[in-house]
């Protein structure tokens, strides 16, 4: 479309012939040439005229008998179409007679435009109308007659078209023609000569598009808005009454239809001047009318009100018809419509018929379902204009007019009931034929929704706001697209609902679109939550939003268990439950979330999985990674509390964390043996663990020559050699071998001092003990493999289990005993002990350092007979425990209280776990009273007792009247053997411990 | 006649036209030469003429037949040759009425195209018996039909095609009738009201040229026609003067509001108006001057008003108009600016007076009547104008003499009268005694000029 018009020949022609004005020629003179060109025959000569000299002719009487006029203009037609062909057959046989008449004519056609021209100069008010219309009549002639040519490129190809007939002397003459009576005429009656490039247009359609696309190229501004006013009058005078949105309007209204095309033309290079004289066509013909105005006076079709009224529908209508317009067009005029933009459309509109109103709002209707972009913003403007005003709700834009405010709710319904229709009858087309593939069956495309489909997140937002009307239009939308979208929309949009939403009712909208949804999708809630969890894994969910969406997941399974309680059943707890079983298909991907750094993170995912289902299957790896991570939380929710109590906060959530997190390990430890086992043991690996002692009131003490050889300790990388060697004994490791170093200090400094731990309060220690008490408890209680035998009174607590007690044991002992030489149950004789004393004083050390000892000894008592499998420690413990009262000179054993505590904890410990016969139990009620000899004494036939009677597990049988192991004494040895140096000691302190002797009856 | 219908239906468009004029001419001749009386052709011819030149469709079966341009410069060009070679002014004047007198149809349209046509083509090749008829036809026809045709020719002779200019100046020695008429037509069309209404240079140039080479041309249709009274309705002033002399009043304030709104850079243009106008203003005094003896000749001085008292009512109210509008515009006044009004009111005086004296106007009520067409507070009397209006009033010898009522559009016209036309009957002389001294007599170098009506050759 960029051919360079050459005009320099026609030009110098056109000069050339200014100046050779004919002499005025004399009447009879006139008569006679006259005479010629009627008959082609030389008047004088009698012979007959060539084409040359009887274009000649006519020229001459161009320019001398106005009343010629026509009749040289039409004779001139043929001279140029005589050219044309002749230009068209050279270039058929290849340009070998390209000298000959066309040359001639080439002349004389030159001749005719410089005269053309040099009238259009000199008069253009006369001449313009006349020659333009004259000129692009014969265009459209030519281009159309000689379309069929052999060398004639085809219709469609714009830029060869233009190419030929631009190289052809006639038709370039003629364009220029126009184009100057074109520019003469642009400045006062402009309308005239675009009216006949449209008449033309539409008579010659396709194959005089290349004129239009030069002349609009030539003069874009102007083509265009004239265009748009030709097409508008005629619109006006034509169709304004039988528009509709779907009538084929090719026939009724010819004009639009080559407005529309040439527009289209025009629009590959000049879309901007189009878009802008579109929307300046929209806002003039709103603006009130001043007939003063300067704008006005510019173009006329401003000044009739007729007019300006059907401006707005004539711009719907060429929009609908050109998918290229209305794109240019939509995205801005969004913008445009200002509230007072509004009012005057408004203002405007009232004044048609209702039905014509309910054409145009049909029709923007579909255009609005039709439009490829914008399709966003268009809406955002349709809520917020239709969303009534509110005191509560200030949107971004003041409330606009009560009509305009109707005016834009109803369109909205209209285009949500259009929708409604397009996205049900396009699935209900694929449906009714099921037989034959519905994948051939081309699905419709709905551009509006198409568009929409990647702005799914910003309207769940908005919905989720809750405003007024507007949420249900969005929801109501929501529930299309994601039906138009099918299964991945529909996904997505569940899954920003679920991450979006902030509180029940929110919540609630996910219920609703899931009920809406749920009948034509299936499998839609799993899915869902398995994108979620694919954003959980691709990092794409934010702090806030990873944490709603665990909220809302556990909201969701809460509600189930009290749909459940309250033993109702509906399309809630029906997508409850398959949440629930989705989520505990995941459950594996949220287990790492509950370490994750954002504490509100974890308390979600805590809060998720400890009311998730478990589920029916899940893989040992999986379960050992969610045991961890259970586990780890535990401990830092503990931790977490201690802070948050520390720091005076609302503990509340952080209690809550530990209550979710118990609840978890719980169910959890209850899913299976193997989950039981790893979390038991990690929980009490991790009880000891250096990182957590200090929660349970542990001190982490230098273990000075005996390095804890915990795999749960973690080496201190940071560490120098120069350190290391200095730690003298660590460098080599003596344990379990006869030698044994002790490093108590550097002589002359005394003992080395003791790293003093930062001590909790002793009430948090209480606590955390009590929870990790609890945990272990319920875990071991509540254990799968017990389950044959429920507890026939639910106020009593279920009896520990055995194995899970076991297991604890097992653990302990792996943590506390760093080695496992003379690690047999059975017990040696007292004196052996002294091979083991690097060991037992390593384990004394443990106890000292984790108090939580203890009380776990106790736990693992109460799982009769799993105290058996301690036995090693119970024998260092002790070992240690009897060289310490028969080393110490203290009056009495209160002067050592740890020691005495110790000593009472684990004889009872041994009691409970029925390695002692309850006459030996007892004895610890009496240390406290005793002198601490008296105290080794009595401790030694404990020790004496139990090398007699091996702790074997096999010496206890299931009871199972009780439900649990039982040790039944009677069957071990006489017991009396061993109770002789209790009585003595009785007797020898039967003053203070006469309130006893009951307790050692045999 | 109407028989031949038949035979000519087959035939191609323009052979049909041709034909018919052919027989035509045949018909108008017998019926001139059987001497019927009147002769008038009959409506079953005109039929035949709309329907085969004219091809206006007779009913809605018929298809439309239409010429080609070159068909119709053919169908022109026998025309041409044909009124030329008829050699009785009768038969050509019947011929030529029968052909474009309008008839008040839907072929009216087409009638005035091709006549506009083929007058242009008149004009051209210069066939006077044509343009003979055309002034006829001209004096004839309703003046907005007649302000049509002067169209066309301006527009083709003075705009379209340039360098054509001096061939619609030769008709004033080809056709002076017809040249009196166009006048008379264009001084009608071009009323000077907007910028579209005012004369082109050209045409203004050829105007004033005429009437300074022969100031009895404006008179020619007024020489010739009979006094029979019979002037249709609405047609043509019998003489331009009323026309002419609007533009010279007029001209002075119309040319400078029209070159307010274009731009100041035609100075040069309106300097060559003013004094085109100027020459103009004389001619028509002088026109004016010649009035009375002829007048005396045909015995109607002072019963025949050339000057209707209403065109000169129309022509003030006008002028009030453009005065009031002169004065919005030019507060800043310049003395230029204040000498344009005074330049028309004085030419108003001036031709008032003249024509007052030389009979061309009537006006025998005296100092009030001429006082309520000039209402003080509207016109700043000039001093001139101020002794026109308190002049003597004229008193005519002829009183029993009823004058002739040769103002017809009076009742009607197209025109629309200004409203504040008062009623007004101005032939009631009250005054009993005749005024010896009433008339002027004519310039003395006027009297013996020679009658220059050539009747047509």
């Amino acid at each position: 479309m960029s051919v360079v018009f050459d005009g320099s020949p026609l030009k110098a022609m056109q000069s050339s012939h200014s100046h050779t004005a004919p002499a005025a020629l004399s009447a009879q003179e006139l008569s006679q040439e006259i005479k010629s060109f009627i008959s082609g025959v030389d008047a004088v000569q009698g012979r007959k005229l060539g084409v040359r000299e009887h274009a000649r002719c006519a020229v001459r009487l161009l320019r001398s008998v106005p009343a010629c006029r026509g009749a040289v203009l039409e004779h001139l037609r043929g001279v140029y179409d005589e050219h044309v062909s002749t230009f068209l057959h050279n270039l058929e046989t290849e340009g070998n007679a390209s000298s000959g008449s066309a040359s001639n004519l080439e002349d004389i056609i030159q001749e005719v435009h410089g005269v053309l021209s040099e009238f259009i100069r000199l008069n253009p008010r006369a001449w313009a109308p006349l020659v333009s219309t004259w000129a692009v009549d014969l265009l459209g002639q030519l281009s159309s007659k000689h379309a069929g040519r052999r060398v004639a490129p085809h219709s469609s190809s714009l830029n060869e078209l233009l190419q030929l007939w631009m190289s052809c002397a006639a038709t370039r003459s003629l364009m220029e023609a126009y184009s100057q009576c074109l520019a003469a005429m642009l400045a006062w009656c402009p309308d005239a000569c675009v009216d006949a490039l449209l008449d033309t247009s539409v008579k010659h359609s396709p194959h005089f598009d290349w004129v239009v696309a030069h002349i609009g190229s030539a003069f874009p501004g102007t083509i265009i808005s004239r265009v748009l006013a030709c097409g508008l009058k005629d619109f006006c005078s034509h169709g304004a009454k039988d528009q509709g949105p779907l009538v084929e309007k090719g026939n009724r209204v010819p004009k639009i239809g080559s407005v529309v095309g040439i527009l289209g033309h025009l629009a590959a290079h000049h879309s901007d001047s189009i878009r802008k004289e579109l929307l300046r066509m929209f806002q003039e013909s709103l603006a009130p009318s001043t007939p003063l105005s300067p704008s006005s006076s510019s173009t006329s079709w401003e000044a009739s009100p007729q007019l300006r009224r059907a401006a707005v529908p004539f711009l719907l209508q060429l929009a609908a018809m050109s998918p290229n317009l209305f794109g240019a067009v939509s995205s801005e005029l969004v913008e445009l419509l200002r509230p007072a933009v509004l009012l005057q459309l408004q203002a405007l509109l009232q004044g048609l018929p209702r039905e014509e109103l309910d054409n145009m709002l049909g029709l923007a209707v579909h255009l609005i379902s039709q439009s490829p972009t914008g399709g966003a913003r268009v809406l955002r403007f349709l809520a917020d204009t239709a969303t009534p005003a509110s005191v509560i709700i200030s949107g971004p834009t003041p409330s606009p007019h009560e009509g305009v405010r109707e005016g834009c709710d109803r369109l909205l319904q209209m285009l949500l009931l259009h929708l409604h229709k397009l996205v049900f009858n396009r699935s209900e087309g694929s449906e009714v034929s099921p037989f034959c593939s519905t994948s051939s069956q081309p699905q419709r495309v709905i551009p509006f929704l198409e568009e929409l489909r990647s702005h799914v997140a910003p309207l769940c937002a908005e919905t989720l706001r809750l405003e007024r009307k507007r949420h249900l239009w969005l929801h109501q939308l929501l529930c299309l697209l994601s039906v138009y979208g099918g299964p991945s929309v529909a996904t997505e949009t569940l899954c920003q609902l679920l991450t979006q939403a902030r509180n029940p009712e929110e919540l609630a909208l996910a219920w609703q679109l899931h009920a809406t949804l749920s009948s034509c999708m299936a499998g839609l809630v799993p899915a869902a939550v398995t994108h979620c969890v694919a954003q959980i894994h691709t990092h794409t969910l934010g702090r806030r939003q990873l944490r709603q969406l665990l909220l809302n997941l556990a909201a969701v399974l809460q509600s189930q268990d009290e749909e459940k309680k309250a033993a109702a059943a509906g399309a809630q707890s029906s997508m409850a439950a398959q949440i629930g079983s989705a989520v505990s298909v995941h459950l594996h991907d949220f287990g790492p979330l509950l370490l994750h750094g954002d504490p509100a993170v974890s308390h979600a995912a805590v809060r998720l999985l400890s009311c998730s289902p478990l589920p029916r299957t899940a893989s040992p790896a999986h379960l050992l990674l969610l045991s961890r991570a259970a586990v780890t939380h535990f401990f830092l929710a503990l931790r977490r509390r201690g802070e948050a109590e520390k720091a005076g906060q609302d503990a509340g959530q952080s209690s809550e964390a530990v209550s979710c997190s118990v609840l978890l390990l719980t169910r959890f430890a209850a899913y299976s043996a193997l989950t039981l086992k790893a979390i038991l043991q990690q929980l009490v690996e991790g009880a000891l663990h250096k990182g957590n002692a200090e929660l349970f009131g542990g001190q982490i003490a230098d273990m000075s020559g005996a390095p804890v050889a915990s795999p749960s300790v973690s080496p201190d990388l940071g560490a120098s050699l120069l350190d290391i060697n200095c730690r003298f004994g660590t460098t080599v490791n003596f344990s379990g071998s006869v030698w044994s170093v002790f490093h108590a200090g550097v002589i002359g400094k005394g003992l080395k001092a003791r790293t003093a731990a930062n001590l909790l309060d002793p009430s948090e220690v209480i606590q955390n003990i009590q929870t990790l008490l609890a945990v272990i408890v319920q875990c071991c209680s509540s254990s799968s493999l017990n389950g044959s035998q429920s507890p026939s009174d639910p106020e009593e607590p279920p009896p520990i289990n055995a194995e899970a007690a076991k297991v604890v044991a097992v653990t302990l002992v792996e943590n506390v005993c760093p080695d496992v030489a003379n690690g047999e149950l059975s017990w040696p004789p007292e004196e052996h002990a002294r091979t083991t004393v690097e060991r037992d004083i390593h384990i004394r050390r443990c106890f000292e350092a984790h108090p939580v000892l203890f009380h776990l000894l106790q736990v693992v008592a109460a799982g009769r007979p799993a105290l058996c499998y301690c036995s090693a420690v119970l024998r260092g413990l002790l070992a240690t425990l009897l060289s310490h009262w028969e080393g110490s000179r203290e009056a009495s054993s209160t002067d050592s209280p740890w020691h005495l505590q110790a000593s009472c904890l684990l004889v009872s410990c041994m009691g409970e776990g029925q390695l002692l016969p309850p006459v030996l139990a007892n004895v610890h009620e009496a240390f406290a009273h005793l002198t601490p000899f008296e105290v080794r004494l009595l401790l030694l036939a404990v020790w004496e007792y139990v090398r007699g009677n091996g702790p074997l597990p096999q010496k206890f049988v299931f009871s199972s009247d009780k439900g649990m192991f039982c040790r039944d004494f009677s069957r071990d040895g006489d017991v009396s053997r061993y109770v002789a140096p209790i009585h003595s000691v009785l007797h020898k302190n039967i003053d203070r411990l006469g309130h006893l002797c009951w307790r050692f009856q045999l | 006649m109407g028989d031949i219908r038949q035979s000519l239906l087959p035939r191609d468009v323009l052979s049909a036209a041709k034909e018919l004029l052919y027989h035509l001419d045949i018909y108008i001749c017998n019926m001139v030469q059987s001497g019927r009386q009147p002769p008038q052709v009959d409506s079953k011819t005109l039929d035949l003429i709309e329907e085969f030149i004219l091809h206006t469709p007779k009913d809605r079966n018929t298809p439309v037949r239409r010429m080609s341009a070159l068909q119709e410069l053919q169908l022109l060009e026998i025309m041409c040759s044909c009124f030329q070679e008829q050699s009785r002014d009768t038969v050509r004047q019947l011929m030529f009425s029968a052909l474009f007198n309008l008839q008040g149809n839907q072929a009216d349209e087409s009638r005035m195209a091709l006549l506009s046509k083929l007058v242009s083509m008149a004009v051209a090749v210069g066939r006077v018996p044509i343009l003979e008829c055309a002034a006829t036809w001209l004096q004839r026809t309703h003046r907005l039909y007649c302000v049509r045709l002067a169209q066309v020719l301006v527009d083709d002779y003075c705009s379209m095609v340039p360098g054509s200019g001096p061939t619609l100046h030769n008709i004033h020695s080809a056709s002076p009738r017809f040249c009196c008429q166009f006048i008379a037509a264009v001084t009608t069309l071009y009323d000077l009201t907007s910028e579209e209404l005012t004369p082109p240079m050209e045409l203004l140039q050829m105007i004033v040229s005429w009437i300074q080479d022969d100031p009895r041309l404006v008179l020619i249709t007024f020489l010739n026609s009979p006094l029979s009274g019979s002037q249709p309705i609405s047609s043509l002033d019998v003489t331009p003067l009323g026309g002419l002399i609007r533009w010279c009043i007029k001209a002075p304030l119309a040319y400078r509001r029209n070159k307010k709104q274009a731009n100041d850079g035609s100075s040069d243009g309106e300097l060559d108006a003013a004094r085109l106008f100027s020459a103009l203003h004389l001619s028509v005094l002088q026109v004016f001057m010649l009035l009375p003896n002829i007048l005396n000749e045909k015995g109607l001085f002072g019963r025949l008003a050339l000057l209707q008292m209403e065109s000169v009512a129309a022509l003030t109210s006008d002028l009030s108009r453009l005065l009031d509008q002169a004065d919005k515009h030019t507060h800043a006044a310049t003395s230029d600016t204040h000498a344009a009004p005074q330049l028309a009111l004085d030419r108003l005086a001036q031709a008032l007076q003249v024509a007052m004296a030389s009979g061309a106007l009537l006006c025998s009520r005296g100092t009030s009547e001429r006082v309520h067409f000039f209402p003080p507070s509207v016109f700043p009397l000039s001093s001139l104008l101020q002794l026109v209006l308190s002049g003597p009033v004229m008193y005519y010898n002829n009183i029993h003499t009823p004058p002739l009522a040769y103002s017809p559009h009076a009742a009607h016209s197209p025109i629309p009268a200004h409203p504040t036309l008062p009623p007004h009957t101005p032939h009631t002389p009250l005054a009993a005694h005749p005024a010896p001294h009433a008339q002027y007599p004519a310039q003395p170098f006027m009297t013996g000029m020679p009658f220059p009506f050539r009747p047509g050759h």
